[in-house]
């Protein structure tokens, strides 16, 4: 579900649109499977900057192309759409999938798990792809996952950009802290139907 | 004190029977994972470490990550030796067992000890290497016990597979008179990545050297571990408090020269950061002394004593501000008086106020107040017209 980014932009600032990157939590971004540890917090800048790699890119290890992303927000977004600048000679990532609010996804749990929504990816090295969400299910969102499965052929991928289109409320989900729960059960607590005489009222 | 989960993978296999280290295999293996799992939870209190045995009937996880020390020992009782070590089954379960911790916000860290012999091709285990890299999982291994050199061929590719950016480290301990344990904790696999090591290592050293007084603040971290910790802890707060302060001294150092005040609070600031800067260099050579002035400090501090540091940083805030604003400086001056006016009855505050070589040495005495400034006369004049104002005003009313 691509659409095309067809006018010339001065005609309206384009930069304004693409300015979800300054509610990102940028310190506790994260990739796995990134070959230069932290790289990943470079591919978040303003639209201007999209196609400079002045700060670095993003690159997975030698022939594996498979990356993640995790992308924490300072507040709730509403993602309306999503921008990647891929790298050229088939680096470029081909799919794209997306989980939202959720810790610590890795790829085997990536792999076997059903993504909020998945785009098959153009190689977009100008930077004027955008890929629109199904915003119904974007509303509200803490943090997001970005899963890249495979790219275009080459021997790793590689992305110089990843932009994000859509609000920020000022709201903050709740934050729950680390819980844990009963390390040792305790049967008192558990009162099963057998022992409170059956779960189903009966009139005789 | 980077939050880590740790799983130790633990060789029980029948080549751990032999008595090349002393008293056994097995039991210089015990008392080293005893003492890693006392240094990682040490270094940081989230830390949780887990243990899990590599032979025997099978793969088996003793004990989930877990910060309760207790627990861990415990569970190394009781354990029985035999059958052959599965490395490659034991380092998959060990992931396993640290993708399901609960706080996902922990570094992922195995730690392998391997004893018999790796019967895995080099392939294989490079492809672990891999996979474990890609989950940003970190990898130790302690090469100890048989000694191949395929095995350790094996080994180092496993770790060079997995390593990134020097997180994952292997050592290779040969059989001798020193301790398994000694030898370790010379090894990254203790001092962190270089981190600047814990003070349990580095206690732990002293003592096992037969030091002196080896321990940090003349605590013995293993007697008092909760105490040894809360001084560090203040000890580091102290230090990164004086360095804030000498930061914001220097600042303002760079931008006005008038208060002599600000810069005789610089000198004492930067003794400070000079005492502690040396503290950090020669961590293991301090004398108790110089321990124990710091400590006072960082005592005297908790306690608010207006002889310490605290109180110099907020005088630097507060001429820092009044510098740049001679109206503010003016506000600030008038706040302290209107201050004193309410608490005191007010012909008593006209009293003193009206004894202007009072309220000379009171605005003295306030930082970025210089009493020969024009507008601060002005002011002086105003404040003594007022109580007189007031008393023509009163006898109006009668």
């Amino acid at each position: 579900m691509a659409c095309l980014h067809d006018h010339s932009c001065e005609d309206h600032d384009c930069s304004s649109d693409w300015s979800l990157y300054k509610h990102i939590d940028i310190p506790k971004v994260s990739a796995l499977n990134e070959a230069v540890p932290g790289s990943v917090k470079s591919v978040f800048k303003a639209w201007e900057q999209r196609l400079s790699s002045l700060e670095g890119f993003l690159e997975s290890n030698e022939g594996d192309p498979e990356l993640i992303v995790f992308i924490p927000f300072t507040s709730d977004v509403k993602i309306k759409s999503i921008s990647i600048v891929g790298g050229a000679d088939g680096t470029s990532p081909i799919k794209m999938r997306a989980f939202i609010n959720r810790e610590g996804i890795d790829f085997s749990d990536a792999q076997s798990m059903q993504a909020v929504q998945e785009w098959d990816l153009a190689e977009n090295l100008q930077g004027v792809l955008e890929y629109q969400t199904r915003y119904s299910r974007f509303q509200g969102v803490g943090n997001l996952t970005l899963h890249f499965p495979d790219n275009y052929g080459g021997d790793m991928s590689r992305i110089q950009y990843i932009g994000l289109k859509g609000e920020a409320t000022q709201l903050k989900r709740d934050v729950v802290a680390t819980i844990v729960y009963e390390l040792m059960p305790n049967p008192s607590d558990h009162k099963t139907k057998s022992e409170t005489g059956g779960g189903m009222s009966h009139v005789e | 004190m980077v939050l880590e989960a740790t799983m130790i993978c633990i060789d029980n296999s029948e080549w751990m029977r032999n008595g090349d280290y002393s008293p056994t295999r097995f039991q210089a293996q015990a008392d080293a994972v005893n003492l890693i799992c006392g240094a990682k939870t040490q270094s940081n209190p989230e830390n949780t470490v887990g243990v899990l045995t590599m032979a025997g009937k099978g793969v088996r996880v003793l004990v989930t990550p877990t910060s309760d020390l207790g627990k861990i020992l415990a569970c190394m009782h009781g354990l029985e030796i035999g059958g052959e070590m599965n490395l490659a089954a034991g380092i998959q379960v060990a992931q396993l067992a640290l993708k399901h911790r609960q706080n996902k916000k922990q570094q992922q860290r195995i730690i392998v000890f391997a004893g018999g012999p790796v019967k895995y091709d080099k392939k294989v285990l490079e492809m672990i290497g891999k996979k474990l890299k890609k989950n940003s999982v970190a990898l130790d291994v302690v090469n100890f016990g048989e000694e191949d050199e395929a095995k350790t061929e094996k080994l180092e590719a496993l770790v060079a597979a997995v390593n990134n950016n020097d997180s994952s480290h292997i050592v290779h301990v040969p059989a001798g008179s020193n301790a398994l344990s000694d030898v370790l904790l010379s090894t990254p696999i203790f001092t962190g990545d270089g981190e600047g090591g814990s003070g349990f290592a580095a206690a732990a050293a002293a003592a096992a050297a037969g030091g002196v007084s080896g321990f940090d603040f003349g605590v013995d971290p293993n007697l008092d571990p909760e105490l040894a910790l809360a001084l560090r802890v203040s000890m580091e707060e102290e230090r990164a408090r004086q360095e804030a302060a000498a930061k914001k001294a220097a600042d303002d150092s760079s931008k006005q020269d008038k208060e002599g005040a600000s810069s005789s609070q610089d000198a004492t600031m930067s003794e400070n950061v000079a005492t502690s800067a040396s503290e950090s260099e020669n961590k293991k050579d301090d004398l108790m002394d110089d321990e124990n002035a710091l400590l006072q400090q960082a005592l005297a501090m908790s306690m608010d004593d207006p002889a310490t540091t605290t109180v110099n940083t907020r005088d630097t805030d507060m001429s820092e501000a009044a510098a740049d604003d001679q109206d503010l400086a003016l506000a600030l001056q008038l706040s302290v008086q209107e201050g004193a006016k309410d608490q005191s009855g007010e012909t008593d505050m006209g009293k003193l106020l009206a004894d202007q070589s009072f309220v000379s040495s009171v605005l003295a005495s306030l930082p970025g107040v210089d009493p020969n400034d024009p507008s601060v006369k002005d002011l002086l004049a105003s404040m003594q017209n007022q109580p007189e104002k007031k008393d023509e005003d009163k006898e109006e009313d009668k």
